[in-house]
């Protein structure tokens, strides 16, 4: 077997073709592992920059509180200091830890937004739609693109001749005739191919770990990587189990490419193409314009009886009756406007999440059909760019615009100040990855189906061959 | 003879079960893409006329406000999707539908239905045009990969030639063969699209029979390169083995990584600007060097005064016969729209300057010419975006100018505190799209047309050199 091992390295070395596809493999894991650097840097530059410019905001905000409270500023001289309508803050969901290997959803969702009373939720992640269209239509090139699309038909391109060559050229009977195992044979020859592309794909993992660490990393994106490397091991072990078992079934070299590229088409764009419109299909989501219309309606309803509802308010808060009022009328109005509005649209809002999670249940059961959905989904999850944890961010930016206008609802409506304790005490945002754990509970089982159908598929192959060998005995 | 040769050649395909099959798959999927494209573009418009209606019934009831407060709520643009996005959706799903024309600020389509899409769709989404454009050349290659080199291999062509046929006619019977099967292909995928293109409620795009023609006849020229280039791969291939390998090396780059590597590289080349930036810039410059507190600012504020009691004849701003906080609320309009201009000017630069890049990989991709092609054909390109955004940008300067007028005409000394009705508002226009031509839609691309036709060119030349070097090899053999 040793001979048989040494023989197929050097083939492989030799035949210039597989060399260079084997080079290209290596180019285009280290063009995304740098790309997806890149990319991860400039969010992290854009979400740092977002952060810091709005607190320095807040901050000369609070500064002008301070000097009206400390008596340095005449009240009448500044008199919006600590309006509490104006308080804003910054949410940021700085790029998942390992944004740089996938890219997911990342490239078309907002990941900053100015969290402020004056905008209604719907408003609340401001104009974040001037990517290019064109660029996110074609997708990105990152790891898991490599991985998930690139990865498989290299290995369908080393290996699809491994039985089916010595059938077409007659040499297999020949092998057979000697006392070999045919099993054996098959697997130095698939050992040596594909162990080729898995010290690619090891190395490959390992400089973009680096790469887009931008040194030593961390202990947070190292945890990831160990299950990332799990993901696309278990991908590997798919593939190899798939490739094991359409070699056994020693058909023509050119029959034995057909269905392993019909596979990969299946399994990499029929499948995953497929299951998106289902997705879609059985769970439609509510429409976009429709809940503009709504918050639009409610809003220029809300305006329109603002007296009414300014009255409405004052019935149920008589203590904010404020008899010398200072601050203009329209401030208060505002306020009211836009918590009727985030009111009215909540339960729309509450739906769009409702059929995500339907979508995302949908997915899990049916995502077994096709692999490189699983795959792609839990490469998503590990990464932490992932749909769910888009809607996360989002939900929790609504739910803190509300936790900040009920510490200041009362001063908003009664037309007062913010002192500088209240200011101070303003609820900040700190959006929080999923632990280790609960992302590692979410990914093992279909990781670990990636690696059982891996087992199947040789288990198969193993069966097959020998039963050709008993076949070839018997001849 | 071609004839009898195509016909020959049909009867084996239809024989092949694995022909068979995978003819029907993609047949399958076809009809799957149009069924589900054609569900999205009608709830797309339904949805659509309704917030359409809507917009205009709440602009119309909004009672009584001042028109510029009224201009801050403003009105939506809503992009149609059109007939013939259900055969190729493009840029649909990637550009948003709805355009806010608020003042002071150019906003930009939200709404993007790719935001509500599942991650998946990502790795593909199923519409008729990425059948054809990604299956249509993988079933060419399929059908004819053994074209000349299986007969070589079982010694058929040999005899054929030594029987006096002419090679050029072996040629043209196979290639006619798998054209005509995948011919039927795209045509009823068209003819099926184009049937549930007229069903009611959906948009018609202006020259709907001009485009269908000329996207009939984009992909069967996309369709003929590769089906010439499988038969000069298998003439001069000496093994069907080593041709099927070559063919699917040429689909896999054509279709699946061709169209990715080009934009990507396109991006790392000449990279857009930042969208959170960009934003931020955009309600900057827009608005600081017009209302901020600088020196700046304040002279500029100075000179429009100054000419505003110029152009009145008068000495102060109580003399002025109009109402002059709507007389400053138009001239900030007016110099943030010279910056919207630059800015956006430079942002679609950015998005054009990476097609030209991307376009350069159509070298080595025909697909990638012929998406942009096609999707300038349906009217999903980035040019027909641009058209809508562009159409929307001019009626928001219009409409706010109407409204800034009435507040300048008649708001007197109430100035912010004078207000409209509804029978002000219901006399304001309505946006009303104007979609472009096919002249105008195709403009952008006949830089896309003459590499496909150049392809075609190069395509013949190797199945020509297949002829010349594979079947005469055979015949001095």
């Amino acid at each position: 077997m040793r001979a048989i091992r040494k023989h197929e390295r050097r083939a492989l070395l030799q035949d210039r073709i597989q060399v260079v596809l084997l080079g290209l493999f290596a180019l285009i894991c280290l063009f995304g592992s740098i790309r997806g650097a890149q990319y991860r840097e400039a969010l992290e530059e854009a979400a740092a920059a977002f952060e810091t410019e709005h607190l320095e905001r807040a901050a000369d905000w609070r500064a002008r509180v301070v000097a009206v409270e400390s008596g340095d500023v005449a009240p009448e001289d500044d008199r919006f200091a600590g309006l509490a309508m104006d308080v804003a803050r910054p949410a940021v969901a700085a790029p998942g830890p390992l944004a740089d290997f996938s890219h997911g959803v990342t490239d078309v969702h907002p990941f900053t937004s100015r969290v402020s009373l004056w905008r209604s939720v719907d408003r609340l992640f401001g104009n974040y739609q001037f990517q290019s269209p064109n660029e996110i239509r074609a997708g990105r090139i990152d790891v898991a693109f490599a991985v998930l699309f690139v990865m498989p038909l290299l290995m369908i391109a080393l290996t699809f001749g491994a039985l089916s060559r010595d059938r077409d050229s007659g040499r297999l009977g020949l092998l057979l005739s000697h006392p070999v195992s045919v099993r054996a044979v098959v697997r130095s020859k698939l050992l040596v191919r594909l162990g080729a592309v898995f010290a690619i794909l090891v190395a490959a993992l390992l400089a973009g770990l680096f790469i887009g660490a931008g040194g030593v990393p961390g202990g947070e994106r190292l945890g990831r990587f160990g299950f990332w490397f799990l993901a696309a091991s278990g991908y590997f072990a798919f593939w190899t189990g798939a490739i094991y078992w359409f070699v056994s079934l020693n058909r023509k070299s050119e029959t034995t490419a057909m269905m392993m590229i019909g596979f990969w088409v299946l399994n990499g764009l029929v499948g995953p193409a497929v299951l998106a419109a289902a997705a879609q299909l059985i769970h439609p989501a509510p429409s976009q314009l429709a809940f503009l219309s709504t918050a639009r309606e409610v809003s220029n309803e809300a305006y329109r009886s603002r007296a009414d509802v300014m009255q409405g308010m004052l019935l149920d808060h008589p203590e904010l009756t404020v008899e010398n009022y200072t601050i203009p009328e329209y401030i208060r109005v505002s306020y009211l406007v836009n918590e009727t509005v985030d009111r009215a649209v909540e339960p729309v809002l509450e739906e769009f999440e409702a059929v995500q999670d339907r979508r995302q249940s949908f997915l899990s059961l049916v995502q077994y059909a096709a692999p490189a959905a699983l795959a792609m989904r839990s490469i998503n999850e590990i990464s932490g760019t992932d749909l769910a944890r888009q809607v996360r961010f989002e939900g929790e930016v609504r739910d803190y615009k509300r936790a900040i206008a009920r510490h200041v609802e009362a001063r908003v409506l009664a037309g007062e100040r913010l002192t500088v304790a209240e200011v101070d005490a303003v609820p900040t945002y700190t959006f929080r990855e999923s632990g280790l754990g609960a992302v590692g509970r979410s990914v093992v089982f279909p990781v670990g189906y990636l690696f059982g159908l891996g087992l199947l598929g040789a288990a198969l192959a193993r069966r097959n061959l020998a039963r050709l060998q008993t076949r070839f005995r018997e001849a | 003879m071609i004839r009898a040769i195509a016909r020959k050649e049909l009867v084996q395909y239809w024989r092949d079960g694995r022909v068979v099959t995978v003819f029907g798959i993609v047949a399958l999927l076809g009809l799957a893409a149009t069924v589900t494209g054609w569900s999205a573009v009608s709830a797309m418009e339904r949805e659509r006329r309704a917030a359409v209606a809507m917009d205009r019934e709440i602009w119309d009831t909004q009672g009584l406000k001042n028109p510029h407060t009224a201009a801050h709520f403003s009105r939506y643009a809503f992009q149609p999707t059109f007939n013939l996005a259900v055969f190729d959706p493009g840029l649909t799903d990637y550009v948003g539908n709805a355009i806010w024309l608020e003042a002071h600020y150019r906003d930009p389509a939200a709404l993007r239905p790719v935001e509500d899409a599942v991650e998946i769709q990502r790795i593909a989404q199923l519409n008729p045009a990425w059948v054809i454009q990604v299956f249509g050349p993988l079933l060419i290659f399929i059908l004819l990969y053994g074209a000349v080199a299986a007969e070589r291999e079982s010694g058929t062509l040999r005899q054929l030639l030594a029987a006096g046929m002419r090679p050029v006619s072996l040629l043209l019977g196979k290639a006619l063969s798998a054209f005509s099967l995948t011919g039927l292909l795209v045509c009823s995928v068209l003819v099926g699209s184009a049937f549930v293109m007229g069903a009611e409620g959906i948009e018609r795009l202006p020259d709907t029979g001009l485009r269908t023609a000329a996207l009939a006849a984009l992909y069967l020229v996309y369709l003929a390169i590769f089906v010439f280039l499988a038969l000069g791969v298998s003439a001069l291939s000496s093994r069907s083995r080593t041709a099927l390998v070559g063919l699917m090396g040429v689909w896999i780059i054509a279709t699946v990584l061709g169209p990715r590597i080009g934009p990507e590289v396109a991006g790392a080349l000449a990279p857009a600007p930042s969208a959170p930036e960009f934003a931020a810039r955009l309600d900057q410059e827009g608005a600081d060097p017009f209302w901020g507190a600088g020196e700046e600012a304040v002279q500029r504020r100075q000179r429009v005064m100054d000419a505003a009691l110029a152009e009145y004849g008068v000495e102060t701003v109580e003399a002025l016969p109009i109402n002059y906080d709507g007389y400053l609320l138009q001239a900030s309009e007016e110099f943030a729209n010279g910056v919207f201009d630059t800015m956006y000017a430079e942002l679609w630069g950015g998005y054009e300057r990476q097609r030209a890049i991307a376009r350069g990989f159509a070298l080595v991709s025909p697909t990638i010419a012929a998406q942009n092609v096609s999707m300038a054909l349906a009217g999903t390109g980035i040019h027909a975006y641009r058209h809508f955004a562009d159409e929307a940008e001019e009626f928001r300067r219009e409409f706010v100018l109407l409204l800034n007028q009435e507040m300048i005409d008649h708001g007197g000394a109430d100035g912010y505190a004078y207000v409209s009705g509804n029978d002000f508002w219901r006399q304001n226009p309505d946006f009303e799209y104007p979609a472009p031509g096919i002249g105008d839609a195709v403009r952008g691309v006949w830089a896309d047309v003459i590499i496909l036709l150049l392809w075609l060119a190069i395509a013949i030349a190797v199945a020509a050199l297949g002829v010349r070097r594979g079947f005469l090899g055979e015949v001095a053999a």
